[in-house]
């Protein structure tokens, strides 16, 4: 390299030539900072390093997943009479989920960004608990809670039964997606000046017609983009689907469930059907995501 | 009772506070709140259309108490400087949407949404989204939807400080028009004092939460109150003592440098200089200002001077104002379309610079003069110059 080295007046330190030769330590040029004169940083060279090949590992997966069935053996994995009842149940019950989720967490992220009152952060601490909390917990958390202990005799006698069905299903994948769903429209509410709806309450309207004429639609695209990610998470949700509704074969039996169950028999077709299934769905969701939030709908 | 009535008003809102703030208005009138910025005045704006609850106090508009009314039932509208235009609506839907809950009538709605575009010059605009509009037509969009409802207060809090200066002239006009047409009463916050001048009947000075002063702009111009109000209108102002009265007129002595801080400085000198520096001392005596205001012998006073009211010459002139004052020029800059002219008064021995600076008690003058005047004086950093203004234009405040 020090052969290269020499006075570099500022005329020859701009242009094509300045990037292939500069070894400046002193070099003002932008192109030359960031570029040229901490090329040989060695830990510029590992970061980079690393990014790409874990990035490369996870690319490779996902490639692996997709590539490794024939179409003929996926397409007839896909028409089985279990992958059939496992989608349909997928999709009609996150779709019941998602449903919920919004209804429920549309008034709380809107409490959480515009009022104040006592136990505010409190709700805010328990909604952030099962971020860092495991999925399987969760569900044993909810099966106590729904079995026999607590609430399940007394929905019992109402003819609710959650433990081991469908329906459990649904509320296992509330409580998972609903703390995220909270953050995201939280988010978008809080993105949203007050002012609009103060402007909007002179000119006679109420609380709820301000929300309902203002609020809501300034907030369609946030809205929206929650709800497909909260739809995502709902299909995808398994360790507490598994605890709360059990996962048995053609009754609780979702998408991951498919996967687990499959995988466990050594039946690999259906296992990495499932899968690629979901990834779609998370590929989409995603995509559909960072299209939407915070940008028009 | 007044129209309206906002009686010591307590609020303490994170940071910002109003510690008992009393205002009124008549019916009809534009009433102008400025003070410096975290004064709270968009605060008692929002306290007063209900977005805030006082602490204590009350307002009553109309005679009413309105003070723990939701913001929904005063029949208040208001215009914020970022315009606050629904964006999911167009121009029309924002205006329309204002009159739904009074009118239930479409043509009606729409033959009054036309009405107020006309008198703002939108009507060309309807159609379009709020994003796709310039600054000065959301604020015309937005006052029209303010203004349709015909409302018994209209609050502006800055609805101009977003626009350029041509805009603001014409949004003026606008207003003066629409307003005249709509007989609506206004409280309007800002910092441009065109705004000031050309619109409102009454001048409110807003300090932390506190009315500073008010009254009519004549007069809180031409005879600010408290120090910090006159110094906040960019007035002059000099402190002194009253020496005698000479007819209609009173004798100001205003105190030149030689009376209070040179002789710190002097210590601060080498010795050499200090013969300089008495010399220096010795011109620099305190000078005399006539004003055409009553005072009592003795009485320590400030007096106030407008900037645009000041002559400038480059000698001394005899003329029918009783007051020429000389000076050194110390800064000159341009404000707005005129220069406004910094000069250092109450030294003799102008033209003797090193020894007079600011900090030695010297009194400043600033004057506003026209970019010809200028060229025309000749008027540079440093130079000798002449202050000229009438003894009716230097007030006395206390």
């Amino acid at each position: 390299m020090q052969s290269v080295r020499k006075i570099w007046t500022k005329e020859s330190c701009t242009g094509k030539n300045h990037e292939k030769n500069c070894v400046r330590d002193s070099c003002i040029s932008n192109s030359c900072i960031r570029k040229t004169c901490v090329r040989n940083s060695w830990f510029r060279n590992a970061t980079i390093g690393i990014s790409f090949f874990f990035t490369f590992l996870l690319f490779l997966a996902v490639g692996t997943l997709l590539l490794v069935l024939k179409p003929s053996e996926l397409l007839s994995a896909l028409m089985s009479e279990e992958m059939l009842y496992s989608m349909e149940l997928s999709v009609l019950t996150a779709s019941l989920s998602t449903l919920t989720v919004m209804g429920c967490s549309i008034p709380t992220a809107y409490a959480l960004s515009r009022f104040s009152f006592p136990g505010k952060s409190l709700v805010k601490t328990i909604l952030g608990l099962p971020m860092a909390f495991p999925e399987l917990v969760l569900g044993l958390a909810l099966l106590l809670l729904f079995g026999q202990g607590f609430l399940g005799p007394f929905l019992e006698t109402l003819g609710i039964k959650v433990p081991f069905s469908k329906l459990g299903i649904v509320v296992a994948q509330f409580f998972i997606a609903f703390p995220y769903a909270v953050r995201v429209i939280y988010s978008t509410f809080e993105d949203i000046n007050p002012r609009y709806e103060q402007v909007s309450r002179s000119f006679g309207y109420g609380e709820f017609e301000t929300f309902r004429n203002v609020t809501l639609p300034m907030a369609r695209s946030g809205l929206f983009a929650s709800a497909v990610i909260t739809f995502a998470r709902c299909i995808g949700a398994f360790g507490a689907v598994l605890i709360l509704a059990g996962g048995s074969y053609m009754h609780t039996e979702v998408l991951p469930v498919t996967l687990y169950l499959n995988i466990s028999y050594g039946n690999l077709e259906m296992a990495i059907t499932s899968g690629v299934l979901l990834m779609l769905i998370a590929f989409l969701a995603i995509l559909t995501f960072e299209r939407f939030e915070g940008g028009s709908l | 009772m007044n129209f309206l009535e906002v009686n010591s008003l307590h609020l303490d809102v994170g940071g910002f506070e109003l510690t008992g703030v009393n205002l009124e208005a008549e019916k009809g009138d534009y009433v102008a709140l400025t003070g410096p910025s975290g004064s709270g005045k968009s605060l008692l704006l929002e306290t007063v259309i209900g977005f805030y609850a006082p602490k204590k106090g009350s307002i009553f508009l109309e005679g009413r108490d309105i003070t723990a009314l939701p913001p929904d039932k005063r029949q208040i509208s208001i215009v914020y400087q970022d315009h606050m235009l629904f964006p999911h609506m167009d121009v029309f839907e924002n205006i329309a949407y204002a009159l739904r809950k009074k009118l239930r009538d479409k043509k009606q709605i729409e033959s009054e949404v036309r009405q107020i575009a006309g008198i703002l010059g939108i009507d060309g605009l309807l159609h379009r989204k709020p994003t796709t509009l310039s600054g000065g037509e959301k604020q015309r969009a937005a006052l029209a939807r303010s203004l349709v409802v015909r409302p018994k207060l209209l609050l502006l809090d800055e609805p101009f400080s977003a626009l350029d200066i041509r805009n603001r002239e014409k949004m003026r006009e606008a207003l003066k028009k629409a307003i005249r047409e709509y007989r609506t009463t206004v409280l309007h916050v800002t910092h441009d004092f065109d705004d000031i001048w050309s619109l409102a009947n009454r001048v409110v000075i807003i300090r932390n939460g506190e009315v500073m002063q008010e009254g009519d702009p004549e007069s809180v111009f031409r005879r600010p109150s408290p120090d910090f109000v006159a110094d906040f209108l960019g007035t002059n102002v000099l402190k002194g003592k009253v020496r005698a009265l000479e007819g209609k007129l009173t004798v100001l002595e205003i105190r030149g440098p030689g009376q209070n801080q040179i002789p710190n400085k002097i210590q601060k000198q080498n010795q050499n200089q200090n013969r300089d520096q008495k010399k220096n001392r010795d011109q620099s005596q305190s000078f005399e200002i006539y004003s055409a205001d009553s005072a009592e012998p003795g009485e320590e006073v400030s007096i106030s001077i407008r900037p645009e009211e000041i002559i400038l010459a480059r000698g001394a002139v005899e003329s029918s104002a009783r007051n020429t004052v000389k000076g050194i020029v110390t800064g000159i800059s341009k404000k707005e379309h005129l220069v406004l002219v910094e000069m250092e008064i109450g030294n003799s021995a102008a033209g003797n610079s090193g020894q007079g600076n600011s900090e030695s008690g010297i009194s400043e003058l600033k004057a506003v003069v026209t970019p010809t005047s200028c060229e025309l004086l000749d008027l540079g950093i440093g130079k000798e110059i002449y202050a000229v203004f009438k003894a009716a234009n230097a007030r006395i405040i206390r």
